[in-house]
C-alpha cells in the first residue's frame, strides 16, 4: 500500500509541487460545485463565451502588469463580462449568435494584445496552457481568494440557484429576482475561470468547469450529492494528474504540459465513469423489480 | 361584503419581443373565487399567467396583485404546465415542494422541523405523501402536477395561477386535483386555472374568461359558455354543443 501511495505523496514535498497542488485542489473545489449549477443550467455554451471574454483581460493584465497585472486584468474582464452576459441572455430568444460574436472578438482583441509583445508566441503559450507548475507564492494566495469569493457566492444561493435551475417561472413568482441570481453565478463561473486560467491555461479552463459536474450527474441523482462528488472527482483527478506528470518528467524524462494532463485524466475520468454508467443501466434494465413505490405509468388516458 | 380583491387587470396587452401574444385583458378574481381562463392552444393562456407573474413584457394596461403593482414576494403561488420542466432534473418530489418554503426561510436557514411538516401536509393534501423520495421525473404526469400543486400549497398563497393542471390526467388524479383547489378556495385562497377542458372548468370555476390571442368573453359561467362565445374562441376546431356539456372535438392537449 505504501508502495503505491509513495509516488503519489512525495512529489508534493517539493515546494513547486505542492503549490501547484493547492491551487488545484481549491480549484476543484470551487469549480466543481459551481460546474454542477452549470450541467444543471445548461450553461457550458456561455461558460466558453466568458473564458473567451476574460482573454483580453488576462492579456492587457499581463502587458500592462506583468504576472501580477494579469489578475487584475482578470477581474476586471470577468465581471464585465459576466454582467453583459446576463443582460444579454435576459432577452431569452437567440442570444447564441450574440454572445458568440461579441466573445470571439473579445478572444480576438486578447491575441492582438499580446502579438504586440517581444515575446509573442512563448507569453501567448502561458497564457493559452497556463503555467501550473511556476505558480508563485502570491499568485497562490490569489487563487485561493479568488476561489474563497466564488465559493461565497454559490454557497450563499445554492438552494436558490436550484430552485431558479430547475423552475425560472415559479421561481421568480415566489418574488425572486432570477436576474440578480444569473448575475451571481455568472460572476462566480467568470471568477472560476479567471483562478484556474493561470494554473491550466484559458483554453483548457472550461474542462475543468464542465466535466466534474457532468461526472456527478453520471453518479448520481441525488441532489446534494452531486456538489461533493464532483468536487471530489475534480480533487482526485488534479492529484492524479500532477503525479503522472511529474513520474513521466523524472523517471520517463518525458515533459508533459501539466495543465492538459490534468485536463486529460479529467477526461479519461469521464469516459471511465461513463462506460460504467452504461454497464450498470444495462445490467439494471431487464431485471428491474416492480417496486410499491414504483410510480403509476407515465402514460395516461386523455380526457377533453 | 364582497371577497377582497386578489388580482384586478386592466386594458392589458402582453408581448414577446416586437410581436403582441395577447390583447385587451380586463378582468378581476376575488379572495375564495376561481376563474377558468378557456382557449385553444397558442391562444395565450399561459402568456397571461406569465404576464401576471410579470415575466413577460407588459405593453399597455395594468395588473394589480393583492392590491400591489408587482406582485407582493411570497403571496402568489405558481403551478406551471409540466412539460416545460426538466423530467431529468435530479430532485426529488420532496425536494420539490420544500421549494415552496424557501422564501419563508430567507437565504441562510435550513428547513427545520416545521418546514418538513408543512412539506408533509402539503403532499398529503394532493395525496402524494407516500411517494416523496422519489425522483420528481419518474412520477407521471398526473403527479407531477399534483407535485406542482403542493409545492404552491406549502407556500401558503393568497392567489394561485395553475397552467393546464388537468392536462392528461386519469380520473383520479383529476378528483384530487379538484378536491385540492375546493379546499384552497375554502380557505380563502383566489385561483386562476387555465384549461381547454370546460367540464373541468364547471367543476371548480364561478367565472369564465374566454381567450383567443384577445379576450372573447368574461363573466359568471353560465352567461359566458355560450355556443356563440364558445365558437368564437375554438372557431378552428369546431364546437357541439347539447343540453348539458360542451364539446370540443379533437382538442386534446399536447
Ligand atoms: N417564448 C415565446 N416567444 C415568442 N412567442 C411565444 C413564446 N411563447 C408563446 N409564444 C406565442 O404566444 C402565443 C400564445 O402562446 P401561449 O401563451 O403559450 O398559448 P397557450 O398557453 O394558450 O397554449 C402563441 O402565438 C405563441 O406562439
Ligand atoms: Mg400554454
Amino acid at each position: 500500500m505504501a508502495d503505491l501511495l509513495g509516488p503519489l505523496l512525495t512529489a508534493f514535498t517539493l515546494p513547486f509541487m505542492a503549490r501547484a497542488l493547492v491551487v488545484l485542489l481549491a480549484l476543484s473545489l470551487v469549480a466543481g460545485i459551481v460546474g454542477v449549477l452549470v450541467n444543471l443550467r445548461s450553461l457550458e455554451f456561455i461558460s466558453d463565451g466568458l473564458t473567451h471574454s476574460v482573454f483580453p483581460g488576462i492579456a492587457i493584465g499581463f502587458v500592462w502588469g506583468g504576472r501580477e497585472g494579469l489578475f487584475v486584468g482578470a477581474m476586471i474582464a470577468a465581471v464585465l463580462a459576466a454582467v453583459v452576459l446576463t443582460l444579454i441572455t435576459r432577452r431569452a430568444v437567440s442570444g447564441d449568435a450574440a454572445i458568440a460574436i461579441v466573445f470571439t472578438a473579445m478572444f480576438s482583441i486578447g491575441i492582438l494584445v499580446v502579438s504586440r509583445q517581444s515575446n509573442y508566441a512563448g507569453q501567448l503559450e502561458q497564457l493559452l496552457f497556463g503555467r501550473l507548475l511556476t505558480v508563485t507564492p502570491a499568485e497562490v494566495t490569489q487563487t485561493l481568494v479568488i476561489c474563497a469569493i466564488a465559493l461565497l457566492l454559490v454557497a450563499l444561493t445554492l438552494r436558490q440557484q436550484v430552485f431558479r435551475a430547475f423552475d425560472r417561472a415559479a421561481f421568480a413568482a415566489a418574488g425572486y429576482r432570477p436576474l440578480l441570481l444569473d448575475l451571481v453565478l455568472n460572476v462566480a463561473i467568470a471568477l472560476v475561470v479567471v483562478a484556474a486560467s493561470s494554473a491550466v491555461g484559458n483554453l483548457l479552463v472550461l474542462a475543468v468547469l464542465i466535466v466534474p459536474g457532468a461526472v456527478a450527474r453520471l453518479i448520481t441523482v441525488r441532489l446534494w450529492a452531486l456538489f461533493p462528488l464532483a468536487a471530489g472527482f475534480a480533487a482526485l483527478c488534479a492529484w492524479v494528474g500532477l503525479t503522472l506528470g511529474f513520474e513521466a518528467s523524472v523517471t520517463a524524462g518525458i515533459d508533459l504540459p501539466s495543465g492538459a494532463t490534468v485536463v486529460l485524466v479529467l477526461v479519461a475520468g469521464y469516459l471511465f465513469v461513463l462506460l460504467g454508467r452504461l454497464a450498470v443501466d444495462r445490467m439494471r434494465r431487464p431485471a428491474r423489480p416492480v417496486t410499491e413505490l414504483q410510480p403509476e405509468p407515465r402514460a395516461e388516458s386523455v380526457t377533453a | 361584503m364582497p371577497a377582497p380583491l386578489a388580482l384586478r387587470v386592466s386594458g392589458a396587452s402582453f408581448a414577446y419581443a416586437q410581436r403582441d401574444a395577447l390583447t385587451g385583458i380586463d378582468f378581476d378574481l376575488h379572495a375564495g373565487e376561481a376563474i377558468a381562463l378557456i382557449g385553444p392552444n397558442g391562444s395565450g393562456k399561459s402568456t397571461l399567467l406569465k404576464g401576471i407573474l410579470g415575466l413577460i413584457h407588459r405593453t399597455e394596461g395594468t395588473v394589480e396583485v393583492l392590491g400591489q403593482p408587482s406582485a407582493p414576494a411570497g403571496s402568489v403561488g405558481y403551478v406551471p404546465q409540466t412539460d416545460e420542466l426538466d423530467p431529468e432534473f435530479p430532485v426529488s418530489l420532496e425536494q420539490v415542494v420544500m421549494m415552496g418554503r424557501y422564501r419563508e426561510l430567507g437565504w441562510l436557514r435550513l428547513p427545520g422541523k416545521k418546514d418538513r411538516r408543512a412539506v408533509a401536509a402539503a403532499l398529503e393534501t394532493v395525496g402524494l405523501g407516500r411517494l416523496s423520495k422519489v425522483r420528481f421525473g419518474e412520477l407521471s404526469g398526473g403527479q407531477q402536477q399534483r407535485g406542482l400543486l403542493a409545492r404552491a400549497v406549502a407556500a401558503g398563497p393568497r392567489l394561485l395561477l395553475l397552467d393546464e393542471p388537468f392536462n392528461g390526467l386519469d380520473q383520479a388524479n383529476r378528483d384530487a386535483l379538484v378536491g385540492t383547489v375546493e379546499r384552497l378556495k375554502a380557505d380563502g385562497v383566489a385561483v386562476l386555472v387555465s384549461t381547454h377542458d370546460l367540464e373541468l372548468a364547471k367543476a371548480v370555476c364561478e367565472r369564465v374568461l374566454l381567450l383567443n390571442g384577445s379576450q372573447v368573453a368574461f363573466g359568471p359561467r353560465e352567461s359566458v359558455l355560450t355556443l356563440d362565445n364558445v365558437q368564437r374562441t375554438f372557431h378552428e376546431v369546431g364546437v357541439e354543443m347539447d343540453q348539458h356539456t360542451l364539446v370540443v372535438p379533437g382538442h386534446e392537449g399536447h
